[in-house]
């Protein structure tokens, strides 16, 4: 009750709202025009701890609840809260002791090792100066490879120890890392927490009695999807590999199109159980610094236990949650990521998600297909107005329907108007209930198609489509004009490359649908100014969603709505503001000119 | 800011659909009138038609109910009510058809010739002002009354009679027989200074069957022929007999909104010809050479007319030049008028004959009529510099005395797929007709 | 944070083209007619001449106040007090405007479309979008019209168009229709019909330079004046003389008529959609520039909770004209005589006095 009378009198009343410095995506000092300022002033406290702030302002959590909401509370305190890791009693330690059976015992009560079957502990003995030397491996079981912990650790740790070295070294952990280990890549700490993390994520732990140090060397050989076709953004033209879950070949399949050293890849983690590696992409000397930093400092701030999927990272990240429209790309594509990328764009790329995360997205790119690029212009505009147009169908088809049959009558040529009339002569519903129900019942197959099993999937779409229309109509149920509406609208909506924005045309369908009825056109136009305002307040990463459009930025990029030919888009997209806006020099085409060859080899 | 946008949205929309849908029509919850008849009322000042299109049996290609074949099947049925005003009657027809009027789809506005000749102006501002009567519904003066003519239209092409009125009222690009009559060039000439209005004539065929025919209402006799030409006819009068009874021919010449005369076809045709409407038509031109045979043509307008005013003591002399060009349909008598040297005698007398009868025409409207429909009064209003000097200079009082010098210049383009003609030889050997 | 938004040029114009030009979807090219006769059209390229000169007056007097708008001229000239009277003049001015034309627009819609629906259904679209519109700033109306405003203007030339055939040019004679008085010397007060280049002061703040402001002012008033004269030149050539003063709506009177064989006919409801986003456009934005004006004035440090109250005023003061004609009355006389007082006289009285105070203060601080 309280809570009600509170919403209303923050309807009514209003709140000053606090002050929150909006990221700005400023030009690049690059590019000469401005100077740069610095990234963010309030920097200690973001824009995401202050909501977490406010809501725990909001709703004060009883003792007993506080300490399973884990998230909302500062590191140190977790740490210190023994009662929270319920069956681990053990006390965190930070460094690594130098008696293997105190590391030992410790890994032990860390991973609950009797309980937990599937971690390998396997204890030997290396020869140091002539001495056996107690040490033991900890590995989870499933996600190493085998073969390269007994050929390239256990191997050379237990046999070749035995043989005389040249050069002694004192300290054992020294000896171990620069002689004994022949693997490529090791991780040498003092800290548990990093063996740990890695042991977790299918590292190979080796603790060594007398060393301070511990190793932690990566043995990754966990089962994982080969590289396949990308499901969902299929192309006749161009590559046709898809990313698949595995991070660092998600990576390498990106530096495998961009051969450039200026790519970096920079490591996040985000989760704080989870601690799900990421990648964010970008090209050092074209993106801009300030979104390279905004990117970083949003990854980095998120607080929460578990990720998935970029999908959780995606609505994490986005600027306006309650936007309809998608504000952040998310694509199986590698090629299409390279082609962001070089555009100054950023990429991020999750560990366990066959999904990168494209940003700062625009309107404009929502409406692009990977393959426009790759065949020829012409072919690719085609495309591109078939695209707007099915765009429109799949978003105002049926409001449009409504109300041109419920407010303006006249506009039907007359043959056409009868023949409605005629055919909906013994249909007993008002057309918006009858649009209605088609809506609904073809958004029903929609789903079912893709939660139905196997082959199945399919054969409902199209069956269930065609019979249940075909039923509808010798029922009297619909007329047959609005099968044509419905079905063209879902033919419509198929066309819109992205399918995040496909589901939000689909929720706005409705409204449009009540908004033509409740006030023929005027309320479709109500309707789509609304929608309009809403688009070109939003931003993503700071820049306009309406990009290029709204506002108008100047430069010669020229990927717009329509594509000139590819030696034509000589510039950057401006409004990412990056370093470097020229892509290509104004003749790129060298051989047109008369003293090509002369030229060919500058 | 986020709460209070959605709960302002939600909340429009919900006061626009609790309260809203006020002018929510389903469509089959309307009754597409096709067509308006004004009459004289016989209980009432007025007798209005109506002719609402029956949907169901046009209903579409389905398959069950195709049989049909333009037997029985009613496309429309018509509604006679006498009433004060045209939304009186509106009214009164809702009393009995279960469906709300809708005026939106109407093809034509009927009034008979009794109405028009006592003046139309107080209906023609009814049918303006709304915003469900089009402005381009076609104006039909009918010669017999509108409630006849519109029972007599029973399309047998076409499923519905909105599509016959369109394509027949459409028909002038290659009759050249009616005018465009819009409802909105009807009452721009008839409210404007410089012009005065025309409606198509419509009219039901008198005829019961071929036998009956006779040539009472033809127009030729006034043109001093022998017989008459495809023009000389006025809607009703055409000897024609067949299962379609409405037909469309000639014009009604108004002053103001008063009708005062008709003219048929092939005046018609030249009211085209000098207003720059002319589209393309075939014409039965009398072979200069030989008695009684034909040259047929078919006669394009090539470029606007020349129109030109000038005054002379006060009276109009109006200077008219038509280009026209014209392919040879066939030469009936076989004279070799492809050739070269003979093709200025093939122009020549076409020229003439049609100059003589713009000439006729264009002194029937003034003379007779002492009405503008050609609108050459635009042209003489460019010569003044304000409106009130033009409105004083009172055009349309001035047109009765004006004189005509009518220019026609035709060239003869192509001669079809002969480029000569040769006679059949007959047993007599000779080619008679060549010799003359 | 207000500050940091700017316009570009190409924004401005279209925002000035809109806010400008919507008299010519209602009743300007009647209005036009019935003062000029045939020469309905002279008397628009006339206007758009005067409207030029005069913003080239004031954009030469607006060269040392870069940034400012009039509210911080008055500012300057009389402190606090002036800038109140200043924000006061031009928020009754733009509230005047900003309700009728809302009514007129509503009952438009009305007479067009929704016959049945109350006045106050048909303007509740409207005011939502306003409302809606200036919760999500000035910033994104503006980036609206940058692209809206396109297709509106392609609209209105693809009507212009398709009634070319009913185009008869002896309509447009007499040439100088009711004759040089009335067009040069009447004609005068309908530069009143750029009264909404108020806005341009209003968005000064928010233009880069000087030169934007005097490029896209000129721009501006060269397209509107371009569209003003087409549609009244088309209008006056389609329905002769006596009969284009009849017209309560002239460009809806042309689409209706259009007619490009059987089926391209009866569009007029397409052009529907162009009023009604002409008006959305128009209305959200006039309507921050009232609330901004408000704000400015009384130096508040937010303007949205001043959102709904205004949208109710404006919603009220709108339903307050018995009926059309007063509504079209009202704006005709205001629009007629007296809006050129605020838009250019008074702006060049202010430009003037705010250049004196200032060399007045200049030349205290030199001695």
């Amino acid at each position: 009750m309280v809570n009600y009378i509170k919403n209303l009198k923050s309807l009514i009343f209003f709140e000053e709202p606090e002050k929150i410095e909006e990221f700005i995506l400023k030009e690049s000092n690059d590019e000469g025009k401005a100077e740069i300022k610095e990234a963010q002033k309030d920097s200690d406290r973001t824009p995401e701890l202050k909501k977490r702030d406010r809501s725990i302002i909001k709703k004060p959590m009883s003792a007993a609840s506080g300490n399973d909401s884990g998230e909302e509370q500062g590191e140190n305190k977790e740490k210190d809260s023994n009662n929270k890791h319920q069956p681990s009693a053990v006390k965190p330690r930070e460094n690594i002791s130098t008696s293997v059976e105190e590391n030992l015992r410790y890994m032990k009560d860390i991973f609950t090792v009797p309980d937990n079957g599937d971690i390998v502990i396997r204890e030997f003995e290396i020869t140091f100066k002539g001495k056996p030397v107690k040490a033991f491996i900890i590995l989870i079981d499933g996600m190493t490879d085998r073969t390269v912990i007994n050929s390239n650790i256990l191997h050379p740790l237990m046999i070749l120890s035995d043989k005389d070295f040249k050069t002694g070294e004192d300290d054992i952990g020294e000896f171990v890392k620069s002689r004994l280990l022949p693997h490529n890549q090791m991780k040498v700490t003092e800290k548990y927490q990093e063996v740990i993390d890695e042991i977790n994520f299918g590292g190979c732990g080796l603790f060594v009695d007398g060393s301070k140090v511990a190793f932690a060397a990566d043995v990754k050989g966990w089962l994982a999807r080969g590289i396949e076709r990308p499901n969902t953004e299929l192309v006749l033209r161009g590559p046709q590999e898809g990313f698949n879950e595995i991070l660092r070949a998600n990576t390498a399949l990106v530096r495998k199109i961009l051969k450039d050293e200026d790519l970096i890849v920079e490591n996040a983690k985000v989760g704080k159980r989870s601690k799900t590696p990421c990648s964010i992409l970008y090209i050092k000397d074209i993106a801009n610094e300030s979104l390279v930093e905004e990117v970083k400092r949003r990854v980095n701030s998120i607080k929460l236990d578990y990720i998935i999927d970029s999908g959780h990272l995606e609505q994490l990240l986005e600027d306006d949650p309650y936007m309809l429209a998608p504000q952040i790309i998310a694509t199986e594509r590698p090629d299409r990521v390279a082609a962001a990328l070089t555009d100054g764009k950023i990429a991020i790329i999750m560990h366990g998600s066959p999904f990168a995360l494209v940003l700062p997205t625009t309107n404009n790119d929502l409406i692009h297909a990977a393959e426009d690029s790759y065949i020829r212009f012409p072919y690719a505009n085609l495309l591109r107005c078939v695209r707007i147009l099915g765009v429109f169908m799949s978003l105002l088809l049926p409001g449009l329907y409504v109300a041109i049959t419920n407010y303006h009558q006249e506009m039907i040529p007359t043959d056409l108007l009868l023949a409605i009339v005629s055919a909906r002569e013994k249909v007993p519903f008002p057309t918006v209930v009858e649009i209605l129900i088609m809506e609904v019942a073809f958004e029903l197959i929609r789903e079912a198609g893709i939660r139905i099993p196997g082959p199945i999937g399919p054969t409902l779409g199209i069956i269930g489509a065609l019979i249940l229309g075909q039923a509808a109509v010798a029922a009297n149920i619909v007329s047959p004009i609005l099968i044509i509406i419905v079905a063209v609208t879902g033919i419509g909506s198929f066309a819109i490359p992205n399918f995040s924005l496909a589901y939000a045309f689909r929720i706005l369908r409705f409204a449009y649908i009540l908004l033509g009825a409740s006030a023929g056109f005027l309320g479709i136009t109500t309707g789509l100014f609304l929608q309009g305002v809403w688009l070109t307040a939003a931003k993503s990463f700071g820049v306009p969603f309406m990009a290029p459009f709204a506002p108008k930025t100047s430069g010669g990029f020229s990927d717009e709505f329509l594509r000139p030919p590819f030696w034509k888009q000589e510039t950057r997209p401006d409004y990412v503001n990056p370093r470097d806006t020229r892509k290509q020099p104004k003749i790129s085409r060298v051989w047109t000119q008369n003293n090509s060859e002369g030229d060919a080899n500058e | 800011m986020k709460k209070l946008m959605i709960v302002l949205l939600i909340a429009s929309l919900l006061t626009s659909l609790l309260t809203g849908c006020f002018d929510r029509r389903e469509v089959d919850e309307l009754a597409y009138v096709m067509a308006i008849g004004f009459d004289k009322g016989k209980t009432n000042i007025l007798k209005i038609t109506f002719q609402i299109a029956i949907p169901k049996g046009m209903g579409g290609g389905g398959g069950e109910e195709g049989g049909g074949g333009g037997g029985g099947d009613k496309n429309s049925m018509v509604l006679s009510i006498e009433a004060p005003t045209l939304y009186s009657a509106i009214n009164m027809a809702n009393t009995t058809v279960s469906r709300q009027l809708n005026t939106s789809h109407a093809k034509a506005v009927v009034f008979s010739k009794e109405m028009a000749q006592q003046g139309i102006d107080r209906y023609i501002h009814t049918l303006i002002r709304s915003r469900e009567f089009r402005p381009n519904m076609y104006m039909v003066v009918s010669r017999t009354s509108a409630e006849e003519f519109i029972k007599s239209v029973q399309p047998k092409l076409e499923g519905n009679p909105a599509k016959y009125y369109e394509l027949t009222l459409n028909s002038y690009n290659y009759t050249a027989f009616i005018g465009n009559t819009q409802l909105i060039n009807f009452y721009n000439a008839a409210s404007a200074f410089y012009s005065n209005p025309v409606a198509t004539l419509g009219g039901v065929n008198a005829f019961k069957s071929s036998k009956d025919f006779n040539l009472n209402d033809s127009t030729y006799t006034e043109k001093r022929e022998k017989y008459p030409q495809e023009g000389d006819f006025r809607a009703g009068g055409i000897t024609k007999y067949g299962e379609l009874k409405t037909e469309f021919m000639g014009l009604a010449v108004f002053d103001g909104t008063k009708m005062v005369g008709e003219l048929d076809g092939q005046e018609t045709s030249y009211y085209l010809m000098a207003t720059g409407q002319y589209n393309y038509a075939y014409w039965s031109i009398p072979d200069p050479k030989v008695e009684g045979y034909f040259i047929l043509l078919n006669v394009k307008q090539s470029r606007k007319p020349e129109r030109k005013v000038q005054m002379v003591d006060g009276k109009p002399n109006i200077h008219l030049k038509i280009r026209l060009e014209a392919d040879i349909l066939n030469i009936q008598s076989g004279v070799n008028y492809e050739d070269l040297k003979q093709l200025p005698v093939l122009e020549k007398s076409a020229e003439d004959y049609i100059k003589q009868g713009l000439q006729d025409m264009l002194n029937k409207t003034s003379k007779q009529y002492h009405t503008d429909i050609c609108g050459f009064g635009a042209e003489e209003k460019r010569k003044f510099l304000t409106w009130e000097e033009w409105e004083k200079f009172n055009w349309l009082s001035r047109y009765k005395d004006s004189t005509f010098n009518v220019d026609v210049d035709l060239k003869v383009r192509r001669p079809g797929l002969l480029i000569r003609t040769i006679p059949s030889p007959t047993s007599e050997g000779n080619m008679e007709v060549q010799n003359q | 944070m207000n500050n940091k938004v700017t316009f570009g040029r190409w924004e401005t114009i279209t925002v000035l083209l809109n806010s400008m030009g919507i008299p010519i979807l209602l009743g300007f090219p009647r209005g036009m007619v019935e003062l000029g006769g045939t020469a309905g059209w002279l008397i628009c390229i006339y206007i758009t001449v005067l409207a030029l000169a005069l913003f080239y007056i004031i954009s030469r007097l607006y060269k040392p106040f870069e940034g400012m708008d009039p509210l911080d001229l008055g500012e300057r000239i009389a402190g606090n007090a002036g800038r109140i009277i200043v924000g006061l003049i031009f928020f009754t001015h733009s509230t005047f405007i900003v309700s009728m034309i809302l009514r007129e627009f509503g009952e438009d819609m009305k007479v067009i479309a929704l016959t049945v629906s109350p006045i106050s259904f048909v303007q509740l679209f409207f005011i939502t979008g306003m409302i809606v519109g200036a919760y999500k700033g000035i910033e994104a109306v503006v980036r609206m019209h940058s692209v809206v405003v396109v297709l509106i203007s392609a609209g209105v030339l693809i009507l212009v168009i398709f009634v070319m055939p009913f185009f008869k040019f002896g309509n447009i004679y007499p040439i100088l229709g009711n004759g040089p008085e009335k067009i040069f010397g009447t004609g005068f007060f309908r530069v009143s019909s750029f009264s909404a280049l108020i806005i341009i002061y209003m968005v000064f703040p928010f233009i880069k330079s000087h030169e934007q402001f005097r490029t896209a002012g000129f721009w501006g008033i060269g397209l509107t004046g371009f569209f003003m004269t087409l549609v009244t030149l088309t209008f006056i050539g389609v329905l002769p003389y006596p009969i284009s003063l009849e017209q309560f709506l002239p460009v809806y009177q042309l689409s209706r008529i259009i007619n490009v064989g059987r089926f391209f006919e009866r569009i007029e409801s397409v052009f529907m959609l162009l009023w009604a986003s002409a008006a959305l456009l128009y209305l959200s934005f006039a309507f921050i520039i009232i609330l901004r004006i408000f704000q400015k004035a009384f130096k508040l440090p937010y303007y949205r909770p001043l959102i709904l109250p205004f949208a109710v005023i404006l919603f009220t003061l709108s339903l307050l004209p018995p009926n059309v004609m007063t509504a079209l009355n009202l704006e005709a006389i205001f629009f007629r005589s007296y809006a050129w007082l605020t838009t250019f006289l008074f702006m060049i009285i202010l430009l003037i006095t705010a250049r004196f105070v200032s060399k007045k203060e200049k030349g205290r601080i030199k001695t």
